[in-house]
């Protein structure tokens, strides 16, 4: 995880207002109102002039202790853009029997008319609940007669009975903070650690105070009732989170998840000990999280499985001697047999044996399956929970810090990845949705290790042309290409299921006016193959006749064109999902009567940290051209720093490739 | 004995599993997989109005699903609300041979809020199935029950529901009682639909329609596509009833129902609109005054709950919270009109900005043929005004392409009538880019350039004053996606609402833009406004195509070129005319040769074509985009 760390290193630094002032309810300021941008960020279309939110431990002799949490906040809206954060939506949890609910809701807006501060009031009938789902229901509300230089106000009460979790807590938002004041107070039984992520550094306030339940009980004793009354005391540890000027979280492309990189604090509970009673320890590290995890029936239990695959087994590895023939044929046959539901999730959704029975089934239903029935002939092999790119990188241990899981092997001194949930994959070619950093390698015992699911083997697209060029200009020959592991996989996803036409139609029309004929291609659904297409090609007017000169950028239409790089700097890492090369052999007959006046100049560039390079060589002979252009990304994540780096080294690419050789008549 | 009783038990389970072989693949005619993605096998609606508040709807549908894309055409799923209840729905899958797979009974639909983006609240969900196909091809039978009081909205049939799907047999029924009485009207049919039609009982079948193929600019669908609309004579709405027929006597019901209580306002309110207009004389400046304020103090939020789904919140209350949808703010906006004594009218519209559609002038139904409600203001003795009123930023009297160019239902008191609503056409849609930039001698460019927008050009552009400095950047930058390193230095808007005019001045800068080539530097004159598409080459057109916009741009472009470097060679001048538009360059050497003045125009004009005339459509923007891209090549002096 110490990788992850470093890549995402840098501070933020944000004003701490370490005493805290009194921003009363309701006294919004004609300069509040009047202000019309905010003089820190100016392009900001609303800001949060106050924030607080505060989370209290409440206890109640029937049910316990529930959570309420106290959300404020005061905005100010600058223009239409900003309008959207007039409108407030809580997610509110179900479980069977208990859900979280608001209570004290109070808004109003702020406007100057004349001079003088108009106030509108929320009513209670603008405000609307929905049952999103059978997990959470939403309470939503927008705010009246908001307009350009509107404040909004508003205050409400979540009451959660999930006393043993509380929400992730964001401390910044799309739209920057003038001032926050948080504060969690939890009670000595509850321990929870705080984990802080994102590019902000936040300094927490901590200190303690005492409180105390007090139990009343009831006696009867010949028609007469007594009370007794019983205290508890008990320490509540508060933590502050007091910041000013916090900066809006801005989007940059090229990232997975703007989430991993949002500030917030998530809190996560390690033990809880009621007087009298034992410990009872939740997750604290890595290794407790997984084995939390893997003694779930729904996770440990699923490998532990044998009987529905037993027969099947027999017969699918028949024909296999050696441990990698064996876990090649299994691998196969789960990824064929099963079809994936589209569900995430580290824990079977059907459970195994359903599963198989119905060849459907979740991430975790088919990888589970696959560990058992390696595991079954004799294979070292263990589950691997990882996080999807779209869930983000787990950077403390949570148990919603997983999302999916993944098959590992050990064979001799390999290590061999797998997911059998898509139908394009192969052993060490996962799906792309799971190549986000570092997984948990989880072993029989339950003990655990960090993996790389990075995959750091080079994804070809190679082609081949040899092409005469006539004298209007257009072009006809041959052309060949392969695309190995990703490129493939890449391919196999997009092209699956089109039909041959439609795919030739396609790659005519994105390559305007080509046409192609004799095409051919093999092992596109061999898997474990890269993939070769073979096609005759011609296409009009790819090159500028001038005069008694005949002007062309060798790589045609395969010539890069645009910088994807396109903004002045950046933050966050690039995230190109796998390492990749792209070369290109091209041999080009120039059209009879002409002779090659000039060429490009051949170059090599290299990126720093040997991350990428660029070969470009040209020769000329007779009427004769031959080019060779070589790219490559060797990693499948740049950090920020490399950022101008890697957009000058596509600059430089880009130029080269589209400079011109020239012929002229003879 | 032990071999007869196994065989036995073996058939036994065989016919345990219901097996319906109409269902195979193998009985699908080859015909019908030619182009498509899932063939209907069946496609099956009864509709029954047995009284003026009641309506049942009852849907079979069995589809073969062919492959990962033929997914979508299934259509397991159903719609409701408060008013609307759905029951008996139910799926099952069979496999190739006709053998049933699975079973996806009513509690394991999936239920979910059938909410879009833009609404804060609405109480429309949905149950659909969710199935994860095992193998190709399955067939899904999916039947549901729906039930309503309201009967005034009976669903278009469709024969064919979609491109790359196609059709075994489909049969669209519906019985209604005499004192309801139907109205019913065929687009599109063609000799495979067949009408058996009885007093009582509308009735047609139609079978083995082949799949249709998506080509590119292909009209409207349901401009080709067989359909029929149906709507009852007599309907009920929440309680109201009211009957078709024609245009008057729905819009009178409309109005009388629906809107005619709607407009009251609080007393300041009211003074304050008076106060607003007075000293204004001219009627056009009041109504000009009002949408303005309108847009100045209210913002859209959409909330659909019952019948709100048609009847506009009540104008006191869209005053009191300032939001609405587009038929509280139309109606927000026509009272307060109404109290500086204009009468203006709420008018229903199918609003779209592609696949431009019509409401059917010949045929009055109720609102099945809309979807938006813009306001119509008569002016006597002019051209009426029209207004969009859920947008804050759109130029006064300016429909632009969400509702231009259409029949719209306008709803007076005296009822309701089909007007036109203004058209942008051809030359109306403007665009002017001029340009003086500079070419130095590593190829790089720096330049000012001017573009001013009309029309629905305007429509395209306008709204950038309005985004962030960040998104400004980020939308030249793809605008302008053919220069590489792009750097703007400079911008400048003016928007002229009253004239409906949108200025742009930029100023820029961008290295290495032209290619060096020995002692040679190449670049492409039009830096611009490089207009290089070409629609996609068919190897068999089948639909005819229709260029739904047609729009003029013209170019102005001095280049200046390096000092130490002569004009080698530069582009033709060039005229191309067609049916389909008109394109013109011209350039001319200034300043000593040290500069050249680059001209061009490109006209493309709307219409349908047919198919026979794709190719040379084809060949006319192949043409221009060979031209945008002839270069300048210089060449240094030595």
């Amino acid at each position: 995880m110490n990788n992850s760390i470093k890549l995402l290193g840098f501070f933020l630094l944000v004003s701490y207002g370490l005493t805290a002032q009194n921003v009363k309810f309701g006294k919004v300021s004609k300069e509040e109102l009047l202000e019309t941008k905010y003089e820190k960020d100016t392009t900001a279309s609303a800001l949060v002039l106050y924030r607080n939110l505060s989370l209290n431990y409440n206890y109640s002799q029937n049910t316990g202790f529930d959570v309420v949490t106290n959300v404020r906040e005061r905005i100010k809206i600058y223009n239409k853009e900003g309008f959207r954060y007039a409108t407030i939506r809580e997610r509110l949890y179900k479980a069977s029997s208990e859900e979280e609910s608001i209570s004290g809701l109070k808004a109003y807006s702020y406007n100057i008319e004349n001079n003088e501060i108009v106030k509108s009031k929320l009513k209670g009938s603008d405000v609307f609940k929905e049952n999103v789902s059978k997990y959470y229901k939403e309470e939503k509300f927008t705010m009246p007669n908001v307009k350009e230089g509107t404040v909004i106000e508003y205050e409400y009460q979540i009451h959660s009975p999930f006393a043993y979790s509380i929400d992730e807590i964001f401390l910044q938002y799309d739209i920057p903070i003038k001032k926050q004041e948080i504060r969690i107070a939890t009670p000595e039984y509850f321990s929870f650690k705080p984990n802080m992520k994102g590019y902000l550094l936040v300094i927490p306030k901590q200190s303690r105070k005492s409180d105390k339940i007090i139990f009343k009980s009831k006696t009867r004793n010949n028609n007469v009732t007594s009370y007794d009354y019983n205290t508890q005391d008990y320490i509540v540890d508060v933590v502050e989170y007091n910041m000013n000027n916090v900066p809006a979280l801005k989007e940059e492309p090229f990232v997975n998840n703007m989430n991993n990189y949002r500030s917030s604090v998530n809190y996560e509970l390690q033990y809880v000990q009621f007087p009298r009673q034992t410990m009872e320890t939740y997750t604290t590290t890595w290794e407790s999280v997984v084995k939390k995890i893997y003694e779930s029936d729904n996770f440990g239990g699923q490998l532990k499985l044998t009987g529905y695959f037993k027969k099947p087994l027999v017969e699918i590895i028949k024909n296999a001697s050696s441990l990698e023939e064996k876990l090649g044929v299994i691998f196969f046959h789960v990824q064929g047999h099963m079809n994936w539901n589209k569900y995430y999730g580290k824990y079977a959704d059907l459970g195994v044996k359903k599963a198989y029975k119905e060849k459907t089934g979740s991430v975790a239903d088919i990888n589970l399956m696959l560990v058992a029935m390696l595991r079954e002939v004799g294979i070292d092999a263990n589950p691997v929970l990882v996080s999807t790119r779209s869930h983000g990188v787990p950077m403390f241990p949570t148990n919603e810090g997983f999302n999916y899981v993944i098959a590992a092997a050990k064979i001799g001194d390999n290590v061999i990845l797998m997911d059998a949930s898509n139908k394009y994959t192969k052993p060490n070619l996962l799906a792309t949705r799971a190549l986000n950093w570092f997984g948990r390698l989880v072993k029989k015992d339950g003990t655990s290790y960090a993996i790389s699911t990075f995959p750091k083997k080079l994804s070809r697209e190679i082609c081949m042309m040899q092409l005469n060029l006539n004298e209007n200009g257009d072009l006809e020959g041959k052309m060949r290409k392969t695309y190995t592991d990703y490129n493939a996989y890449v391919f196999r996803n997009k092209n699956g299921s089109t039909s041959e036409d439609d795919y030739l139609e396609n790659l005519e029309n994105e390559n305007n006016g080509m046409e192609i004929s004799n095409y051919e291609i093999e092992n596109k659904a061999f898997i474990g193959k890269p993939i070769m297409e073979k096609f005759d090609v011609s296409i009009e007017s790819q090159a500028d006749v001038i005069g008694d000169k005949i002007y062309f950028s060798p790589l045609f239409f395969n010539t890069k064109k645009e910088n994807p790089f396109k903004l002045e700097e950046r933050n966050y890492p690039i995230d190109f999902t796998f390492p990749w090369q792209e070369k290109y052999t091209v041999n080009i007959t120039i059209p009879d009567g002409y002779k090659v006046e000039s060429i490009p100049e051949s170059i090599k560039l290299g990126l720093e940290d040997n991350i990428g390079k660029f070969v470009y060589n040209i020769v000329a002979k007779g009427n004769q051209l031959q080019i060779v252009v070589d790219l490559k990304v060797n990693s499948a994540i740049i950090p920020a720093q490399n950022y101008l780096g890697i957009k000058e080294f596509y600059k430089k690419v880009i130029e080269k490739e589209t400079e011109k050789v020239v012929l002229s008549k003879i | 004995m032990r071999l007869f009783f196994i065989i036995c038990l073996a058939l036994c389970l065989q016919n345990a599993k219901a097996q319906d072989f109409h269902y195979s693949y193998n009985s699908i005619d080859a015909t019908l997989i030619e182009n498509a993605d899932a063939v209907v096998r069946l496609d099956e609606m009864f509709v029954e109005i047995p009284a003026v508040d009641q309506i049942i709807v009852k849907n079979k549908r069995v589809v073969t699903v062919l492959n990962k894309k033929g997914d979508k055409h299934i259509h397991a799923r159903a719609w409701y609300n408060e008013g609307r209840k759905v029951k008996n729905i139910q799926a099952i899958i069979y496999n190739a041979e006709g053998v049933e797979i699975d079973k996806v009974k009513e509690k394991d639909f999936k239920d979910v809020s059938a909410v879009s983006g833009g609404t804060l609240y609405s109480d429309s969900r949905v149950k659909y199935m969710e199935y994860t196909p095992t193998q190709y091809p399955y067939t899904v039978v999916f039947t549901s029950e729906i039930m309503s009081k309201n009967t005034g909205f009976v669903p278009s049939w469709y024969f064919i529901d979609g491109y790359r799907v196609s059709v075994e047999k489909s049969v669209f029924r519906v019985t209604y009682d005499g004192s309801v009485g139907i109205l019913n009207k065929e687009y599109n049919f063609n000799e495979k639909i067949i009408n058996k039609s009885k007093e009582g009982d509308l009735s047609y079948v139609a079978e083995n329609l082949k799949a249709i193929k998506y080509e590119r600019l292909s009209p409207n669908s349901r401009n080709f596509f067989p359909r029929l609309m149906v709507a009852p004579k007599n309907f009920n709405y929440e309680g109201y009833i009211g009957n078709t027929g024609d245009w008057r006597t729905i819009g009178k019901w409309m109005y009388d129902e629906l809107l005619e209580n709607r407009v009251e306002l609080s007393e300041s309110t009211k003074k304050k609109v008076k106060k607003m207009v007075s000293g204004v004389d001219d009627v056009k400046e009041k109504v000009k005054i009002i949408y303005k304020y309108v847009q100045d103090n209210t913002r859209y939020i959409s909330v659909q709950e019952g019948i709100g789904g048609i009847q506009p919140i009540k104008a006191i209350d869209v005053d009191r919270v300032k939001y609405g949808d587009c038929k509280g703010l139309t109606n927000y906006t026509k009272a307060l009109l109404q109290v500086a004594d204009i009468n203006a009218n709420y008018t229903r519209v199918y609003a779209s900005r592609n696949n431009q559609q019509d409401i059917d002038k010949n045929f009055p139904t109720f609102l099945g043929q809309t979807n938006h409600v813009i306001l119509n203001v008569p002016i006597e003795n002019e051209e009426d005004v029209w207004l969009e009123c859920t947008s804050q930023i759109m130029p006064f009297n300016f429909l632009g392409d969400f509702t231009d160019d259409r029949n719209v239902f306008v709803i007076t008191p005296e009822g309701g009538k089909i007007i036109k609503t203004p058209a942008y056409i051809n030359e109306d849609n403007y665009k002017k880019t001029e340009a003086v930039y500079t070419v130095n001698e590593r190829g790089d460019i720096s330049g000012d350039i001017i573009i001013t927008t009309k029309g629905i050009q305007y429509d395209d552009r306008f709204y950038l004053e309005e985004k962030k400095e960040e998104d400004i950047i980020k939308q030249y930058k793809d605008y302008w996606k053919g220069i590489n390193n792009l750097k703007l230095n400079k911008h400048e808007f003016s928007n002229d609402r009253d004239d409906v005019v949108f200025t742009e001045k930029v100023k820029l800068e961008a290295t290495s833009y032209g290619t060096l080539s020995g002692d040679r530097l190449l670049f492409v004159v039009n830096a611009f406004n490089k207009n290089t598409s070409v629609p996609d080459r068919y190897r068999n057109r089948k639909l005819p195509f229709e260029i739904q916009r047609g729009y003029l741009d013209e170019d102005e472009f001095l280049v200046r070129i390096p000092e130490n470097y002569t004009i080698e060679s530069f582009p033709e001048s060039k005229d191309i005319e067609t049916n389909y538009g008109k394109y013109s360059i011209s350039l001319e050497l200034q300043e000593g040769k040290k500069s050249i003045l680059y001209k061009r125009s490109l006209l493309i004009k709307k219409g349908m074509y047919p198919k026979e005339a794709y190719a040379d459509y084809r060949d006319f923007r192949k043409q221009v985009a060979r031209a945008e891209n002839s270069k300048i090549v210089l060449v240094k002096a030595k």
